[in-house]
């Protein structure tokens, strides 16, 4: 008995993975913010001379690292309301956990491209008379950013691949949704290979993307 | 003459963990005058050239620019304590640094090189600036490279941008740090000629440097330097001609040769 895909059922209940698409890319987009903006600030903490600030932020991003991204979410969903009374809705603590997690390693590719650029370049931004700041700024960081794009689009696709993982906390995003439909259809393989298919569609824009910004950087050069 | 010297250092040290890099150095910088620093590597050259505008810290004794103690300031009781970083970066501005190896700012171009200390530190209008600039680049002989970015240029062509560079903040002195090791051979010369007419008119210049000929017949003085101390300061035609040092003799017969 040879298998009959049955496409079409993908197309009835199309509206299904648009909600769960939605729900993904909500996920990603804030998961993303909170992963940038934090772990800019762990980077920057992480490459300190100072110890008060390179330490935490070492301990912050090796526990993170170190540890599996499931239980973080679990234990910000429902082990915080228990031990601090903070209770989120299950979005809130997905975005949270996820944001958390990939200010980590979001943190190591800062704190990577940063020290990619040759000391030089601090030195005679500093003999010019520029703070720590202004270098940052002004010279350090747009030579570092170029660097850092292509493992940054890594880390976005692999942020979005975990936005799967709300499913734990009953978020309604696409692999959920999906496998919702599944168990009311038992047609695994079209609903999985439409799923695959969806974060494809999302991913690859950013992958162009960086592939083309790298190719101008490099005739600039 | 009781003028006061422009950089005066005194009884400078230096360590890098167990390693002595100076032990006790100290001279004074008039204005006006060009001074070559020469001797083996290891010697504390750079190391030197870089505590006299605090990119380097030291850890006793003093540098002194225009009687401003860099980098620290004195308690009551006269120990060192370090300066506020306003301080620090204030008297940086004050003095130009060029460097073996350029460190220009590859994301920018030659123009934008030498206007960006004016306009972002000391806060300059940008059509000031560039027009300063301008005049700058042309005395280095870049004109025609004004929107070129630094990778695209000759090692002579960038380390003369970055001498112009370091001339736009209009410093009461220049700091070279083995200005031309860096180049190929025939590019050392139009680095060089730069650097001798900044001299005659009248720059505070002090020059780590490896080209003997450029110290002899530029420098007032010549320091040469081993292990850490001075071995001798004295004008060139005695450091060259009559080295009242076995060090200096035997470190001379060793370049020349």
């Amino acid at each position: 008995m040879s298998y009959v895909w049955q496409w079409q059922l993908v197309w009835d209940f199309r509206g299904v993975f648009i909600r769960g698409a939605e729900i993904t890319a909500t996920l990603t987009f804030w998961s993303l913010i909170m992963g940038v903006v934090l772990g800019l600030v762990l980077g920057m903490m992480r490459s300190s001379r100072l110890a008060v600030l390179r330490v935490p932020a070492a301990v912050y991003i090796d526990t993170f690292r170190a540890t599996p991204i499931l239980v973080q979410l679990v234990w910000i969903y429902y082990a915080l309301p228990i031990v601090l009374g903070v209770q989120m809705g299950n979005i809130t603590a997905a975005v949270v956990g996820i944001g958390l997690h990939e200010a980590a390693y979001i943190a190591e590719i800062f704190r990577a491209g940063i020290e990619s650029i040759d000391r030089g370049q601090s030195d005679a931004a500093k003999s010019l008379g520029m703070s720590y700041g202004q270098a940052m700024r002004r010279i350090i960081l747009p030579q570092a950013v170029r660097r850092m794009v292509p493992p940054f689009i890594n880390e976005f696709a692999t942020l979005m691949k975990l936005t799967t993982l709300g499913s734990v906390l009953a978020v309604n995003e696409l692999l959920h949704e999906a496998e919702n439909l599944i168990n009311n259809t038992y047609r695994p393989l079209e609903i999985y290979t439409t799923v695959a298919l969806v974060f494809g569609l999302l991913i690859y824009p950013f992958i162009w993307l960086s592939q083309r910004l790298e190719r101008r950087w490099k005739q600039h050069k | 003459m009781t003028e006061t010297p422009l950089i005066r250092v005194r009884d400078l040290r230096k360590t890098f963990g167990k390693l002595e890099v100076l032990r006790g150095v100290s001279f004074d910088v008039q204005r006006g005058e060009v001074m070559a620093i020469i001797g083996p590597s290891g010697s504390g050259k750079s190391t030197l050239l870089r505590c006299l505008n605090f990119l380097e810290e030291y850890e006793a004794g003093e540098v002194l620019f225009d009687s401003t103690l860099v980098g620290y300031r004195k308690d009551a009781a006269g120990r060192l304590r370090p300066d506020s970083e306003r301080n620090i970066r204030r008297v940086r501005a004050r003095m130009g640094m060029v460097f073996q190896s350029f460190n220009l700012f590859p994301h920018k171009t030659v123009l934008e090189n030498v206007t960006e200390g004016p306009v972002i530190v000391q806060r300059a209008p940008r059509a000031e600036a560039e027009e300063r600039a301008r005049a700058l680049i042309a005395r280095v002989g870049l004109t025609d490279k004004l929107a070129t970015y630094p990778p695209q240029l000759s090692g002579g062509q960038q380390q003369r941008a970055a001498i112009a560079r370091a001339l736009a903040m209009q410093p009461d002195a220049m700091l070279f740090d083995e200005p031309t090791s860096a180049l190929d051979p025939e590019l050392v010369g139009e680095v060089l000629d730069v650097m001798r007419t900044l001299a005659n008119e009248g720059m505070t210049m002090v020059v780590v440097t490896h080209e003997m000929g450029f110290a002899r017949q530029v420098a007032d003085r010549v320091m040469m330097m081993d292990r850490g101390e001075i071995v001798e300061l004295a004008p060139p035609n005695q450091i060259f001609g009559a080295p009242s040092s076995p060090r200096t003799a035997e470190f001379l017969r060793r370049v020349v040769h």
